[in-house]
């Protein structure tokens, strides 16, 4: 137990470490006037590790008073993140108005549908309501990433390879939130110290990652696209449609026609 | 482990499969400067080759073989006609994959998009890439009655007809663009056009 909480401190004062020389470089690189609330993401999180430091010597640790220190401060965290995966896609598929106005709305959606569900489906005690929240946000801030990434795929966006590595780690680190979270619900207190340092780690692989990106040389300046008239794609679009669509149909067609011949 | 757990734990797989699924990077990617001949080029590269793909596999030179050659002849000939007709699907899929590839970047590069358009595309992907591998499946093990195939290839021929006409329009526009683009120095080109 003893040297579970020594690690715990060792890994607390380098997760600070790490997030304050990935906010130099943020400044260094000038990329904080491109990820603004990314940077203030970073920033809250500072102020968390520190502010826990301090409420934690004031009230003890575990307590009452630092349970719900520690998830409202949580709480603010993730609404932090999920303004920064928000500017992140932005970031990505804005310089594109129209698959943009679709894919903010297929995400604010698929999130709003997660939350629901995980939320409701998780429920059990009041005393996990902040667990099944946070990993309610968490799930769905994994799936915002990953709904982006297949946007990005799909339509053949050239992704930045810093706003790739960026999703990559809020993806990595939510899913593991998530997970962590669910073990926690079912073994709450005989795995919560195991649940801090699990949590802290992942942090540190996701800082790890995004501060190996930042601080790799920069590539050349994305170019703006040239849009097309939006009378191209209103002809165009129905009818592509419909072909695939009568395409489709002969190949159920094919398919219920064939037997064996020979 | 309970069911909860079951399902979330469930959940975080599926993530991480999609991820790492939507990070391998695209099969060919992207050259805007590439544009114009690609899309000049999608979607008929092999449907040109219909007419002697038609002629090798019809009926009359099989009926005609049974009756006259030896049957070991019959035998290898039907396996060649199957080889050329996985061929000669496979050859079209990457035909449908131009087409659609074109028309994914006709949305990208679109000011706006009809939500309805682009999910009944993706719907109409994943049922053509499921029909084409059950029947490429079929005609591997013989099933699938070989001449049908014409009906996909003149499909398609009609649309990589109508879809040289929208390249062609899309290319005007885009000399328009650039044309604009140097008169006005580069300033709202969009509100121009």
């Amino acid at each position: 137990m003893q040297g579970m909480a020594q690690f715990e401190q060792i890994l607390w004062a380098v997760n600070v470490a790490v997030g304050i020389v990935l906010l130099a470089l943020l400044i260094a690189r000038e990329k904080c006037r491109a990820f603004p609330a990314f940077t203030g993401y970073l920033l809250v999180n500072l102020v968390q590790a520190v502010s826990f430091y301090f409420a934690s010597r004031r009230w003890g640790y575990p307590s009452r008073n630092m349970w719900l220190f520690g998830w409202s401060s949580q709480a603010v965290v993730t609404f932090a993140r999920a303004l920064a995966v928000a500017e992140l896609c932005r970031h990505m598929l804005a310089r594109y108005q129209g698959v943009w106005a679709l894919a903010w709305r297929v995400l604010c959606g698929s999130a709003m549908l997660i939350i629901l569900y995980s939320g409701f489906a998780g429920w059990r005690r009041w005393e996990l309501a902040f667990p099944a929240l946070d990993r309610s946000l968490e799930l769905s801030i994994a799936a915002v990433i990953v709904i982006l990434l297949l946007f990005v795929r799909y339509y053949e966006v050239v992704a930045d390879p810093v706003d790739r590595s960026l999703a990559v780690g809020f993806c990595l680190y939510s899913c593991f939130g998530a997970v962590n979270n669910t073990i926690l619900d079912r073994y709450l207190y005989s795995y919560q110290e195991l649940w801090i340092v699990l949590g802290m780690l992942s942090f540190l692989a996701s800082l790890l990652l995004w501060t190996w990106a930042l601080g790799k040389p920069q590539t050349v300046p994305r170019r703006e696209e040239t849009l097309l008239a939006p009378g191209i794609y209103e002809s165009l679009a129905p009818q592509i449609n419909l072909r695939l669509r009568t395409l489709n149909e002969r190949l159920s067609q094919f398919w219920n026609s064939a037997a064996p011949r020979r | 482990m309970n069911f909860t757990m079951v399902i979330f734990i469930g959940l975080v797989g599926m993530l991480l499969v999609l991820l790492v699924w939507a990070l391998r990077g695209p099969v060919k990617p992207w050259e805007p400067e590439a544009v114009p001949n690609g899309l000049r080029e999608a979607g008929r590269r092999h449907v040109s080759f219909l007419p002697p793909i038609q002629q090798a596999l019809g009926e009359t030179d099989d009926d005609f073989l049974s009756r006259r050659a030896p049957s070991v002849l019959v035998r290898r000939v039907r396996r060649e006609r199957r080889r050329i007709a996985l061929t000669y699907l496979s050859a079209l899929r990457e035909d449908f994959d131009s087409l659609l590839r074109m028309a994914t970047i006709i949305a990208r590069l679109s000011p706006q998009v009809a939500a309805m358009q682009e999910f009944e595309r993706i719907r109409l992907t994943l049922e053509f890439a499921w029909r084409y591998e059950t029947i490429r499946m079929m005609l591997w093990a013989g099933l699938a009655p070989i001449p049908q195939l014409r009906g996909l290839s003149e499909l398609l021929s009609a649309l990589s007809i109508r879809m040289e006409a929208a390249v062609k329009e899309m290319e005007e526009r885009a000399a328009l663009a650039a044309k604009l683009a140097s008169s006005l120095d580069g300033h709202d080109v969009d509100a121009a056009l």
